[in-house]
């Protein structure tokens, strides 16, 4: 088999059977936006706006680099953005904009938010 | 969320003149977390999703822990009655105890006897009986797990201290989007005369996973 061919035949998720590093049992409690972003994954399948198999293709179609280099919930939320796009409910520039707006919630130059706390 | 901060703790010289100020976001957001608010509010913002649906998914979300999943196996280790129905429909099984589904998924529960062992995964993504466990661990949606459960999974097992030995069949599940299973497994010898309550004490996540058998305490064992 080329090496191409393996590329056609295996999508980036289609992993089962390949051979794979000994299972590290790792795991890590969900930062708050990883636990939102869960929960607005849940809430796009209530709605019927993402469903769970459109985020999985969604994933898939970020292709093997990000999905390698993003982590779980990083590939996630691009995912949604993309979909949200293809779909027409969102546009790439409204999205910017809004990232902008959020951004500028916290001070430029200040890795802190306004009351300082738990600075790492 | 209220998720207390774990890794740094308060600032001491500021936390008492503001006892009531809200732990949470701790510094500049990352890209990816300000992707995520900047989408949610634009949802919000076309009323698309409701503006507390997030908080009270987030609710739910921490309702769900292997807990559950462990009533419901030590409820089919005492009841022989509930067992048969949940090996036949999972999900209302499930129900029957309290436990809503929050989602379309279907549960398929999966017995282990002496001459089986079953064991979950999901090769493509990371699809796992959340309304009865929880989130799944990192590892289970790692790909070393992922792509090996399903070619050798005596030696997956092997790597979580499970020997299986040659005269058990090993029967890997694969998830999918609407389809999720559970691992029943094996009620441990010496327990039988163990409360319902102290039989969930023993059924672990792990254990309804099918990477390890449940065991009784290891200080009753050594009494």
């Amino acid at each position: 088999m080329t090496e191409t061919e393996n590329l056609v035949k295996r999508l980036p998720n289609d992993i089962g059977g390949l051979p794979a590093e000994p299972i590290q049992q790792v795991d890590h409690q969900l930062e708050p936006w990883e636990k939102r972003c869960h929960a607005l994954a849940d809430v796009l399948d209530f709605h019927k706006i993402i469903n769970t198999e459109e985020k999985r293709c969604g994933v898939e179609a970020l292709g093997a680099e990000m999905i390698g280099k993003l982590t779980y919930y990083e590939r996630w939320i691009v995912a949604f953005a993309n979909i949200l796009f293809r779909k027409g409910i969102l546009t790439p520039t409204e999205l910017a904009l809004k990232m902008k707006e959020v951004e500028a919630r916290w001070p430029e130059g200040v890795g802190s938010p306004p009351n300082g706390r738990n600075v790492k | 969320m209220n998720q207390p901060d774990q890794s740094h703790g308060h600032d001491r010289d500021h936390a008492h003149e503001h006892p009531h100020a809200e732990i949470g976001q701790s510094e500049r957001p990352g890209y990816y977390d300000i992707m995520e608010t900047a989408v949610r509010e634009l949802l919000v913002e076309r009323k698309l999703i409701g503006p507390d649906e997030i908080r009270r998914q987030i609710e739910v979300l921490d309702s769900r822990t292997p807990a559950l999943g462990a009533k419901v196996v030590a409820r089919a280790w005492v009841d022989p009655a509930f067992r048969a129905r949940l090996l036949a429909d999972g999900r209302s099984a499930c129900e029957e105890l309290g436990i809503s589904f929050y989602d379309d998924t279907g549960l398929i529960v999966l017995e282990n006897t002496e001459k089986v062992h079953n064991l979950i995964v999901c090769t493509l993504c990371s699809c796992y009986p959340r309304p009865v466990l929880g989130l799944p661990p990192d590892w289970y949606k790692l790909k070393p797990y992922r792509a090996r459960a399903v070619s050798e999974p005596r030696a997956v097992l092997a790597e979580f201290g499970t020997m299986i030995p040659d005269d058990v069949e090993v029967r890997v599940s694969d998830s999918t989007s609407i389809v999720r299973y559970l691992v029943l497994p094996t009620r441990p010898k010496g327990t039988e005369h163990y409360s319902e309550e102290q039989l969930a004490a023993l059924v672990t996540r792990d254990t309804m996973i099918g990477v390890v058998p449940a065991r009784a305490e290891i200080g009753r064992l050594a009494q």
